[in-house]
């Protein structure tokens, strides 16, 4: 067991406390609201809400632009900066053209237990595609790119629901472990509030 | 469970999610990579897996399980050194040396993917492992004579 506790000594070196455990692959219940049954209001209100969860640093993090170099950004990170090792994940957005993602990434069950290390869930590592920029954008540009199905993967609203539901990346960030803040509210409140600001009809900010 | 090391079949009877880099040292012997912080911080404990450069320390075991494991002591031999080995001798890159065989490894990955690196790539594929000696002028300078010799050959 000596291994074990050469990196329970690593873990001696932080202060900061790992996060209870989730239950792995944490799934949600999809159930969208009746249409017409919710008010462009109370659709905004749930969009702010997204929008919490969105430029969180567990989210806007990785959801960077076509420089392609992730943040780290956050309350145990200090002033935000790129991510340390010089890292760039490139267009491939999962570092193909230069050092993988996945090369400390790793495909990994059960929980992020270790503070600074390379958060891992069971899938590969990357960015999200470069036309869901989120980092430093405002409420209005990330909502106007949510509802825009030439960037967001040309889902409608139940679409972005199931792929939270189904991206283990997604459901990291509300259980990230090691000392990291989770994104804000639960996994399934995020998916609520998806389901009831499409059915809304996707209100924005910059909306008549 | 069986792991392929430098070309050779290894039993070895580990828990599945017991690091790479532990089953390679305590296991198998295999002393050449380093352990330098066990979180993916340094690179100290690069190896490849099916050619791809990895940090053993975060690799559980049971993930390394059907690849193609390489350590410093499979990417050559003394009497057949692999290019990067030639040259990092040739530069005398290392000061101490703890950090070499990660750099080794990983300067051997980037190479396969960059058979003529520029400066900026070789920074950026390179600034995951760490050197407190600070060889980091002689680690490129060893890289682009590298990437020479592997054009010659």
């Amino acid at each position: 067991m000596g291994w074990k506790i050469k990196t329970a000594t690593a873990t001696l070196l932080v202060t900061s406390l790992a996060l209870a455990a989730f239950a792995e692959g944490e799934n949600v219940t999809i159930n969208p609201p009746a249409e017409g049954s919710i008010s462009r209001q109370d659709g905004f209100e749930a969009w702010q809400r997204i929008y919490e969860v969105t430029s969180h640093p567990r989210c806007s993090n990785c959801h960077v632009g076509a420089d392609n170099i992730p943040m780290w950004s956050g309350p145990s990170y200090g002033v935000a900066g790129p991510h340390g090792m010089n890292i760039n994940a490139g267009e491939s957005r999962i570092g193909a053209e230069y050092l993988q993602c996945s090369a400390c990434h790793t495909y990994r069950e059960g929980d992020n237990d270790m503070p600074h290390a390379a958060p891992q869930v069971a899938t590969n590592w990357r960015l999200p595609p470069v036309e869901a920029e989120w980092f430093g954008k405002s409420g209005v540009e990330i909502c106007n790119q949510l509802r825009d199905p030439d960037r967001n993967g040309g889902r409608d609203f139940n679409e972005i629901a199931g792929h939270l539901d189904h991206d283990l990346i997604l459901h990291w960030a509300w259980n990230p472990g090691g000392g990291r803040e989770p994104a804000p509210f639960s996994l399934q409140e995020h998916v609520n509030d998806v389901l009831a600001w499409g059915v809304a009809g996707y209100p924005c900010e910059n909306d008549e | 469970m069986k792991l392929l090391v430098n070309g050779d079949e290894r039993e070895v009877d580990v828990e599945d999610d017991m690091p790479l880099l532990w089953v390679l040292r305590d296991e198998l012997g295999l002393k050449g990579t380093k352990y330098g912080c066990g979180i993916a911080q340094c690179g100290a404990c690069t190896v490849h897996m099916d050619g791809v450069a990895v940090r053993s320390c975060q690799v559980a075991a049971a993930t390394a399980e059907g690849t193609d494991v390489v350590t410093i002591e499979g990417l050559g031999m003394p009497e057949a050194l692999h290019a990067v080995q030639d040259a990092w001798i040739e530069h005398q890159v290392a000061q101490c040396g703890y950090c070499q065989s990660g750099q080794i490894m990983q300067a051997a990955a980037l190479l396969e993917m960059h058979p003529e690196p520029s400066d900026d790539v070789i920074d950026i594929v390179m600034s995951g492992n760490l050197c407190r000696c600070g060889t980091y002028p002689r680690i490129r300078a060893a890289v682009k004579t590298a990437a020479t010799k592997l054009q010659e050959t």
